[in-house]
């Protein structure tokens, strides 16, 4: 199950004004806690942000929301991010990498997500193709990629540590975006 | 007993420092009196540098200062399509004949000289640059439609170091104007000044120790500016001013910081600015320019 939350109706009641910029450190915080809020209240383990309605994500916000939300739920919810336009995600991935974190992100009009932020080049490689071809075990995602298990075994288990995957039993599954 | 302080002739960052001489020890005793009778042009940098004494004399209770106005009449109201005298009625005595209103239509002043006290005043100078900040960058200077953007996070970003750190109110302003002397070209520049601690007593508690005795207002700068410290020990702070200088970088723009008696600055090719300049005359707070110039028409 997933719960979506539109971040232009978030931010809206964060501000109490009708600004769609996400902007300032007050604002990511207030932001973030309503996200948080939310999520706590919800069955849903997956959370899709919405960022659809958002014109601008500064530096300072992009921290306070997204990289101190994946660090506050991380060990209990799924983050996968959506509608972000391409100057979103320079700000994103510029402070997720700073942390040595890592979201999936779902551009508008595709349904193949792509990692933001900062993950092992062979957990990259991993994730493109669990998200290609749908889950995978250690022997699987060796086979297609040709490498020893053992290095499958790594790349799957950094993803599962920047829940960037969902392990269920022996497979590893991609996070369900919709 | 009143001590004159002359605004230059043409008031920018590099005239920023006689300026600043004029008023000696900071707070000086005697009233103050700012003549800009003379001044033929200011930058942005220049306005809310003004702006930014007479908001410290006010913070240190020292008697409202005076201020004349430029006789020139077309400067008077250039400083008054950009803002200036409805923000500078309430830190000075103005002497002189203010023009009343400001411009209409579209105008090279893309953000008022407007004050920074809250996170709210960051929304709002955020909200009302977008859409002219298109026009010049992307119409005038030719830099890419994702420049706005980014444009926008470096002015988000450079308004809430003051709201952070300062420990006091600030002035923000951005112009569009023809840089003729040092580029040739059209240029956007942001400038933002305030009143409050500096940089040096900003990061003071949290990195002098590891400076030694090399630590004043050029090591503070150094640190928050090229290494991206921060006063606060969260580790997602300090990279504002990383990213600043990272696209300024694509764009041959400069970024410079004056704070206390230090100015540092990212120099591009097209300028022959000194990177670190220490032993200035000491002028409160923290004052930064960022100009971002027209693109080559060869690399367009």
């Amino acid at each position: 199950m997933i719960q979506t939350i539109r971040m232009g109706h978030v931010l809206r009641e964060a501000v109490a004004a009708p600004y769609r910029n996400l902007v300032t450190r007050p604002t990511g915080a207030a932001v973030r806690t309503r996200i948080e809020a939310t999520m706590a209240h919800s069955n849903c383990l997956t959370a899709l942000l919405d960022f659809s309605e958002i014109e601008l994500v500064d530096l300072s916000c992009a921290d306070e929301v997204v990289a101190k939300l994946l660090l506050t739920v991380r060990t209990t919810y799924f983050v996968v991010l959506q509608g972000l336009r391409e100057d979103h995600h320079e700000a994103i991935d510029h402070v997720l990498t700073h942390h040595h974190l890592a979201v999936a992100s779902v551009p508008p009009g595709c349904r193949a997500p792509r990692l933001l932020g900062w993950v092992q080049a062979d957990a990259r490689e991993a994730f493109t193709r669990i998200s290609e071809v749908g889950p995978l075990d250690v022997s699987g995602l060796a086979r297609i990629l040709v490498w020893p298990e053992a290095r499958s075994r790594e790349a799957l288990e950094d993803l599962t540590l920047h829940r960037l995957v969902r392990p269920v039993g022996e497979f590893y599954y991609p996070l369900p975006i919709a | 007993m009143t001590r004159v302080i002359e605004v230059p002739t043409h008031f920018d960052d590099r005239s920023f420092d006689t300026f600043a001489a004029g008023f000696g020890e900071w707070p000086p005793a005697e009233k103050v009196l700012i003549d800009a009778r003379g001044t033929q042009w200011a930058s942005p940098y220049g306005l809310i540098g003004i702006l930014t004494a007479g908001q410290a004399l006010a913070e240190a209770k020292r008697e409202k200062p005076l201020l004349t106005v430029p006789t020139n009449d077309e400067v008077k109201r250039y400083w008054a399509r950009a803002g200036f005298f409805r923000q500078a009625a309430d830190l000075f005595e103005l002497h002189g004949k203010v023009p009343r209103s400001g411009a209409t239509g579209p105008s090279d002043v893309l953000l008022d000289v407007t004050p920074v006290r809250a996170s709210e005043d960051v929304h709002g100078v955020v909200h009302k640059i977008s859409e002219g900040a298109s026009r010049i960058l992307h119409g005038e200077l030719g830099l890419e439609m994702k420049a706005t953007l980014r444009f926008s996070m470096a002015l988000s970003e450079a308004c809430q170091n003051i709201v952070e750190h300062a420990g006091t109110s600030g002035w923000v302003a951005v112009q569009a104007y023809t840089f003729r002397r040092r580029l040739g070209r059209r240029v956007v520049v942001i400038a933002v000044s305030d009143a409050g601690v500096g940089f040096r007593r900003s990061l003071e508690s949290t990195h002098a120790k590891r400076f030694g005795e090399r630590w004043g207002d050029g090591a503070a700068l150094e640190a928050a500016l090229i290494q991206g410290v921060s006063r606060f020990r969260d580790p997602g702070r300090g990279q504002g001013l990383a990213f600043i200088k990272r696209f300024l970088d694509q764009w041959e723009g400069k970024i410079s910081i004056r704070s206390g008696t230090a100015r540092l600055s990212i120099v591009p090719p097209w300028d022959e600015d000194i990177p670190l300049s220490d032993h200035l005359p000491s002028f409160p707070g923290a004052q930064v320019q960022i100009i971002i110039p027209a693109q080559d028409p060869k690399s367009r």
